[in-house]
């Protein structure tokens, strides 16, 4: 019995480490794409498209790692809990990936036309939306990696922030598509890089979630505001 | 406090899994329904053995549900054998046994342990199934009638309907129904095993208890008498001691989890499982201790 556990406490240990690398790979993704997008940096977003495969690489090489751990080791309670939770939270780095990815070939946009006035209009958002969206990912990360549940009450809060603020910076580029029809297309890319943004932080929040479910075997997904806050 | 016999809605409190006095407090799906629960068959109020100066059971308090499996797991020696054996009496054939508490039977009321209630008539009422499938050295038609008879049952054509019907539901007629005057221990062990299902089955029991019954089998003869039990739990309460983890999971509707002659957590499987409430049962059903 003591070999199996030994085999199923490092399978699980393994999952957890690779699933740390893959979401630290995700982060630098983001930090890299907003650097593309505010910088003007070109080097920076072909590094987001080059790095691309290797997140993809993580996410299908977690979920068999995963599965196979379900198939061997039949994990039960706590150690179950951390299996699921993690196949669900590549599945959110991976698509976090794919946004960063998105806010890369935006920023290669915006660097092709010089005077991008929707982006320029709504500059402000995209910096504070940007960093508040690389930093909700980080902490859920952090969280997953301590097994630290009270960090996800600071992430939804976050998360609501990001929300309003994509509110707000929508009504700014609505504004900008009224008084300039012209730029239409280049107010609807500046949309999409800002809802990329958003998708992060939503992302990072389910990640936060998964890891109060591991440690606790609470599910908060849907739970409100309020319900939320005893169970953490 | 919950009446012993009618359904009643209980409510549980936020997926916690409840102590020994409160068993009717249990979680049910991470604690957010109310749910319906079985009636009460049967009880066990402040439970205590004594194989001589040893005390095998400790004050055991819980309640098993009417049509419903449960599974006893816990290491070797935490008594699960011992409580499941109380059930039919069967420590009254070692000497210098006592038992404590009570075991109480719904609905009629009577304390399955208490000196006054026949042993025979709670082994006619409660049947076992054990280990090592152990049919009679007679026939596999003699094996099933043998509890009929004792039963008081004298109609040959009676009998053959009740024998053919208790072969049926324990799902072997089909295999032996051509050579029923062939000895019990002709057949395969999975095939005796369910022989014996449908010996203990004959006297129209209201409860059986399996002690590890497939820890003797292979895998598919397990999977047999795993859906075997799982289509019993329509007309009887199972009680089943099992030290295969995930036959516990798979095949019950509540678990015990004992250790060292105490119970230690109770709840519905699929809580006990995924999130228990107490260390100890984590580490258990983990493998990570005992």
């Amino acid at each position: 019995m003591a070999e199996g556990v030994t085999g199923l406490d490092a399978a699980v240990q393994a999952l957890r480490l690779e699933v740390l690398a893959m979401g630290g790979l995700v982060v630098d993704q983001v930090t890299t794409a907003v650097q593309a997008l505010l910088e003007y940096d070109r080097d920076a977003a072909d590094l987001v498209f080059a790095r691309e495969r290797r997140i993809n690489a993580y996410d299908t090489a977690i979920e068999a790692a995963g599965f196979e751990l379900l198939a061997r080791q039949a994990p039960v309670a706590g150690d179950l809990r951390a299996v699921l939770a993690i196949a669900h939270a590549v599945t959110d780095l991976e698509r976090a990936g794919d946004e960063a990815k998105r806010i890369a070939r935006f920023a290669l946009a915006t660097m092709s036309q010089p005077g991008f006035d929707p982006a320029v209009a709504v500059h402000r958002h995209l910096r504070h939306m940007a960093q508040q969206s690389a930093r909700m990912l980080r902490l859920a990360i952090d969280a997953l990696g301590r097994g630290d549940a009270s960090i996800a009450h600071e992430v939804a809060r976050m998360d609501r922030e990001i929300d309003r603020e994509f509110e707000a910076a929508l009504r700014e580029l609505m504004t900008v598509a009224l008084e300039s029809p012209r730029r239409m297309r280049a107010t609807i890319d500046t949309v999409f890089a800002l809802k990329s943004l958003e998708r992060i932080g939503d992302h990072a929040k389910n990640v936060a979630e998964r890891v109060v479910f591991i440690v606790s075997g609470d599910d908060v997904r849907h739970a409100g505001a309020a319900a939320r806050a005893p169970a953490l | 406090m919950q009446t012993e016999t009618g359904k009643s809605d209980v409510t549980s409190p936020a997926g916690r899994s409840f102590s020994g006095d409160t068993p009717l407090r249990v979680a049910i799906d991470g604690g957010t329904k109310t749910v319906a629960a079985a009636p009460v068959k049967a009880r066990a109020s402040r439970l205590g053995f004594h194989y001589g100066s040893l005390q095998a059971l400790k004050g055991l308090d819980m309640e098993i549900r009417d049509k419903q499996v449960t599974a006893l797991i816990g290491p070797s020696g935490c008594g699960k054998s011992t409580f499941l054996r109380c059930f039919n009496r069967m420590h009254d054939l070692t000497p210098l046994t006592r038992y404590e508490g009570s075991i109480r039977l719904y609905p009629d009321d009577i304390d399955l342990v208490s000196k006054d209630v026949d042993p025979i008539e709670v082994r006619m009422r409660i049947g076992m199934v054990f280990q090592k499938p152990n049919p009679f050295p007679k026939s596999i038609f003699e094996n099933v009638a043998y509890g009929l008879r004792v039963r008081g049952l004298r109609s040959k054509a009676l009998i053959e309907e009740e024998v053919e019907k208790a072969l049926r539901d324990a799902a072997i007629w089909d295999e032996v129904k051509d050579r029923l005057q062939s000895s019990g221990l002709s057949l395969s062990g999975g095939q005796q095993q369910r022989l014996c299902i449908a010996r203990a089955l004959a006297t129209n029991p209201e409860m059986l208890l399996f002690d590890e019954p497939t820890s003797a089998l292979d895998p598919i003869a397990t999977a047999r008498i795993e859906e075997l039990i799982t289509a019993l739990r329509e007309r009887v309460t199972v009680l089943i001691v099992t030290h295969n983890m995930q036959q516990a999971a798979r095949v019950s509707d509540y678990t015990a989890f004992m250790y060292l002659g105490e119970l230690i957590e109770f709840d519905v499987t699929s809580k006990l499982f995924t999130n228990p409430g107490k260390k100890a049962t984590e580490d258990y059903i983990t493998g990570r201790y005992g």
